[in-house]
């Protein structure tokens, strides 16, 4: 398709000027009109998050005046220190850390072992394991809070960081994504110094991993994101109060708020802050995770 | 693969060492860290012991007055901390419970509506309070109301501590009824007691208030909705459910009578909206445009705080006769099952009650009718008003009939309110609401029981 | 061993190629078994058990399975109002969701993309709501549909609508819980467009605009055949993601207001976690691993044929 319109705009005459000039003005135009769509929209996209920020600098009896205003008449940061010092916060975002870091150190390096040894290692069975991956992939985790919440009970690990730790490292998704890169990968480096007798471990390690340092980033940063912000397990296996992620914490915890909107709205923000700080850190990666997505479609 | 062909290996470290000394790492970790979210959350351990953990349900004024109960419990028993939790009222609540208790980490505390709590006896899910430790703190049968005692015991055995009743009652605007001319020598309500009293009253607020004779919530509460409904179906003696909800008795021609009242309060005679949500209610009501507002009486609060000319009464005993019933619920303080004998959990958890139980006048400001005898037979309390004046409400109460699915906010609730609603609103006519009723409790009742 | 002893010494054993295999088949094995393990306790066993559970009458708060019903819950579930009410609203929910997180998304990065300066500032508006943990997203507009104080019901009395009951009024429950849903997720679909679009050669424009093909004409002829697959990519995850909603329904209505919002995974939770029958939500999370699996496969079949075709 590129090759043809290529061939036809070298045999065609270029067009007279006037109409050249006219047409500019119309694309130009047609341009700031893009503009101006573009900009009612992205603003109205930023109402909620820059209402939720007002109404949170707000005192709290502020926050039911109506009709609304976004003027603060005593802006305050009360509501901020309310919801620090009543505690849990803190507690949140530990568990949230701890659970979510975990969970991004194991998926990263328990998806690209078992991706080199499918990608490089041959072995009998290779053809059933990596089809038994792949019917992971078909497999939706919410549709397994069932037998998973029983499994736990089981195995007496329910309000433990590890029942929500554990069920989230084995994803079938991030193997085929590290087996994908490391089929791409040139084999030579490796070659060679299995000639010179390392084993698999340490060609492995010393060689592929390095390499990989995208594919390590993008997966890291995109598992971290996602356990973060997983509700629904961790809603059910973490029921004290203390070890509960931030999105259970506030999930689970309104009552305490009430009719406090500016302490309701001051304790989203701070629990949105992290991703946020994350999103601002690594927006190229990010950006480039999620562009390659579309491109391998 | 000799040492000389992989100098990864760094000199001195073998792997007996490396897997040492993580291991010694780990477990100073773990012990540095018990009593700490992080130990609790790598092995489980309590997190801060000697804790009391208390969940409840309470929002609003309620919680606000909870509140108040809580810090006077910290002044008393500055040996415990205390860690109060609260969260959202109806099935969340009892999901989160149930959940807790089975992950082995409940409160050590919680509430819970009487209603529910054979539901979660017959799950295993409460440890039973023994007279021996009861009796220690004093919380024992003649401390407390019969009928809210009585409710209490599950096969002789004592599951749960009431604390309050909260019946369905009757708001009513001084200054309307007043002018209506409905308040007799001692400024208080004419008794109710028939249908056309009662729409006799209703017409003449509606005359002074200009808009609505009475507001009831209707839309998207279904619990509103089954309680007006039950007030007046238990006056007239039917009953729902049978045999822990396998068997439905619903009375056919009882539960028509009522519905065809209610029907007419808001669909034929505009005495009530048709339409009108919770916090509408309580607006309309709260700004003189009804004469009365039928709802539990935790909406005290709000009125008082509103500063209207408001007093409150025993819902109307329209076909009660000498046998007064009105829809009630208890709430309960419980504790749930914990593996392991701990007695002293269950001393902390009976501290804590006897505490809450201590405060019962404070409580009972907030409208709910106190279960705690000394309280409630006390001078102060009868001297509350208008908390004391539908204290009768506590020995007629109904309660939900016992199913696994019933309960307050529950399946049974949910159900039986929706299709009351369809006729308060006028979207259909009582027969089909009452085929309805048929048709979804026994879906219910035909389902066996998970516990 | 045997053989080598009563071969005598003359024989010796070949050099072990053979050796070598089976080596490696240990060594993958060490690479897979951390994989392996976690991956057949929580991923393949559960699924296994699921299958089985859903024959029995299993309860949350009782062990062991309970009594066999064989495909007693299977026939519940499928004759069963609230099991086909609560799949309705799940595909009523993807049926609202998925044409604007679609055709919103394109049209946006095509702006984006043809404005060209500021692009940071629009991925940055657009984009942010998605990193968002949902109860933060919910707290945020469970606050914007606050009756009377809330900014979408002061927006509209300003303008003269009586505001709806945006969470409590059962026909306007869904709706609600769509426009936050869109608010929410639209970034990831404009980020994934934007990249799309940058990457079509601009000559293709330019010779196209040189032939005199208008802004539109250029859209439609080159920009949307160009983003043929990521459309599909986009719009299938956005489906497949959409039968799975929990989240936002869960927090801003729990599936109220009278079930009017629940979708097929609230009434598992609701089933198994409320109403204590894990085996009867076994049999609906089968039925709702089956929808997914369907709709999995529907895809495979419309990527491999798009495939194919170019």
């Amino acid at each position: 398709m590129a090759t043809d319109t290529t061939t036809v705009t070298t045999t065609r005459q270029p067009r007279p000027s006037t109409r050249a000039a006219s047409y500019d003005s119309r694309t130009r135009l047609f341009n700031w009109i893009c503009f101006g769509v573009l900009i009612v929209f992205a603003l109205i996209w930023l109402v909620p998050l820059a209402w939720a920020i007002d109404t949170s600098l707000k005192p709290n009896a502020e926050t039911t005046i109506v009709p609304t205003t976004w003027f603060i008449e005593d802006p305050t940061l009360d509501s901020y220190r309310t919801v620090l010092e009543q505690g849990d916060m803190y507690k949140w975002l530990t568990s949230s850390f701890i659970t979510s870091a975990a969970v991004a150190a194991g998926t990263v390096v328990t998806a690209s072992m078992a991706a080199y040894a499918l990608s490089r290692l041959q072995f009998r069975g290779r053809q059933f394991v990596f089809w038994l991956v792949l019917a992971g992939i078909m497999i939706p985790t919410q549709v397994l809070i069932v037998p998973l919440f029983r499994e736990m009970d089981v195995m007496g690990l329910l309000n433990t960081y590890w029942a929500v730790i554990l069920p989230q490292i084995p994803t079938a998704i991030a193997v085929f994504i590290f087996k994908q890169f490391f089929d791409g990968l040139p084999r030579e480096l490796e070659e060679a110094a299995r000639v010179d007798g390392a084993s698999p471990w340490r060609v492995y390690r010393t060689i592929v991993i390095p390499l990989s340092r995208p594919v390590i980033s993008a997966v890291t940063i995109f598992t971290f994101i996602w356990s973060w912000n997983n509700l629904l397990w961790p809603l059910l296996v973490l029921t004290n109060p203390d070890l509960m992620t931030v999105p259970v914490g506030l999930a689970t915890v309104q009552g305490t708020y009430g009719i406090r909107y500016a302490d309701l709205m001051a304790s989203s923000i701070l629990g949105a802050l992290p991703l946020l700080a994350v999103f601002l850190l690594f927006q190229r990666r990010i950006v480039e995770g999620i562009a390659g997505t579309g491109l391998k479609g | 693969m000799s040492r000389q062909q992989s100098p990864v290996w760094r000199p001195g470290m073998s792997r007996r060492n490396f897997l040492q000394s993580v291991l010694a790492v780990t477990g100073g970790l773990t012990v540095a860290s018990c009593g700490t979210p992080l130990g609790a959350g790598l092995v489980g351990s309590d997190v801060a012991p000697g804790t009391v953990d208390y969940w409840d349900l309470f929002g609003g004024g309620d919680g606000v007055r909870m509140q108040q109960m809580l810090d006077r419990f910290r002044e008393e028993h500055p040996e415990l901390d205390l860690q109060a939790v609260t969260l959202a009222w109806g099935n969340p609540y009892y999901t989160k419970l149930s959940l807790a208790t089975l992950g082995d980490q409940p409160p050590d505390v919680a509430v819970s509506h009487l209603s529910r709590v054979p539901t979660f006896v017959a799950a295993g899910l409460l440890q039973e309070l023994l007279p021996e430790d009861l009796e220690r703190y004093e919380l024992t049968a003649e401390n407390f109301s019969e009928s809210s005692w009585e409710g209490c015991q599950i096969d002789g055995k004592t599951y749960a501590i009431p604390l309050d009743t909260h019946p369905f009652v009757l708001f009513y605007n001084t200054d309307i009824c007043a002018e209506a001319g409905l308040l007799d020598g001692d400024d208080q309500l004419v008794p109710l007691d028939s249908e056309e009293a009662l729409v006799d009253a209703l017409t003449r607020a509606k005359e002074v208030s200009g808009e609505w004779g009475a507001v009831c919530s209707l839309d998207a509460d279904t619990a509103t909705n089954w309680r007006i409904f039950q007030s007046l179906y238990s006056q007239l003696g039917g009953e729902v459910l049978a045999e822990d909800g396998t068997e439905i008795v619903l009375d056919d021609d009882k539960a028509l009578q009522v519905l065809d009242y209610l029907k007419s309060l808001s669909v034929d005679n505009a005495l009530m909206p048709s339409s009108v949500d919770y916090g509408g209610a309580v607006a309309l009501f709260a700004s003189g445009k009804a004469g009365f507002y039928m709802q539990g009486e935790w909406e005290i609060a709000t009125f008082q705080t509103a500063e209207m000319p408001f007093s409150m009464t025993l819902f109307p005993n329209v076909y009660g006769g000498s046998d007064y019933a009105v829809q009630a619920d208890l709430h309960t303080l419980v504790v749930p099952m914990r593996s392991g004998e701990d007695q002293e959990r269950t001393d902390r958890a009976l501290t804590f009650i006897q505490s809450l139980l201590g405060q019962s006048l404070t409580w009972a400001e907030g409208g709910h009718v106190p279960a705690w005898l000394p309280v409630q037979e006390s001078a102060e309390y009868q001297d509350l008003h208008p908390q004391s004046n539908y204290a009768a409400a506590a020995d007629a109460a109904v309660l939900d009939p016992p199913a696994w699915y019933s309960g307050s906010g529950s399946n049974f609730e949910i159900v039986m309110g929706s299709a009351i609603a369809t006729v308060r609103a006028g979207q259909a006519e009582p027969d089909v609401a009452i085929a309805q009723m048929h048709d979804d409790l026994q879906v219910l009742a035909d389902t066996a029981p998970p516990v | 061993m045997t053989t080598q002893t009563i071969a005598g010494a003359g024989t010796v054993a070949p050099a072990p190629p053979v050796q070598r295999r089976r080596g490696r088949g240990r060594q993958a094995l060490l690479f897979l078994a951390p994989f392996l393990i976690l991956y057949l306790l929580f991923v393949i066993g559960p699924t296994i058990y699921m299958l089985i559970m859903s024959f029995f009458d299993s309860s949350l708060v009782r062990p062991g399975l309970g009594s066999f019903t064989g495909l007693g819950n299977y026939i519940e579930a499928l004759s069963s109002e609230d099991f086909w009410s609560s799949l309705w609203h799940t595909i009523w929910f993807t049926i609202l969701t998925t044409p604007p997180l679609v055709a919103l998304a394109f049209v946006f990065a095509l702006l984006a993309d043809r404005v060209g300066r500021g692009r940071w500032f629009f991925r940055f508006a657009f984009f942010v709501p998605y990193l968002l943990p949902s109860a933060v997203m919910a707290l945020i507009w469970i606050w914007i549909y606050t009756p009377a104080i809330g900014l979408a019901s002061d927006w509209l009395t300003s303008i003269g609508i009586t505001p709806p009951n945006f969470l409590g009024d059962p026909n306007w429950a869904m709706i609600s819980v769509v426009i936050a849903t869109v608010w929410w997720t639209l970034g990831f679909n404009f980020v994934l467009y934007l990249a799309g679009m940058q990457d079509i050669p601009r000559d293709l424009y330019e010779a196209a605009s040189i032939d005199g093909a208008g802004p539109f004409q250029q859209i439609t002829r080159i920009t949307i055949p160009m983003l043929g697959r990521t459309t599909t990519l986009v719009a299938v995850l956005q489906v497949i993601a959409s039968l799975k909603i929990f989240d936002q329904i869960y927090l801003m209505t729990t599936g109220g207001p009278n079930f009017s919002t629940r979708t097929s995974l609230l009434y598992i939770y609701d089933v198994s976690f409320t109403d204590f029958r894990t085996g009867y939500g076994a049999a609906v999370s089968m039925l709702l691993f089956v929808v997914i699996l369907i709709v999995s496969f529907i895809w495979l079949g419309i990527v491999s044929r798009q495939e194919r075709g170019v």
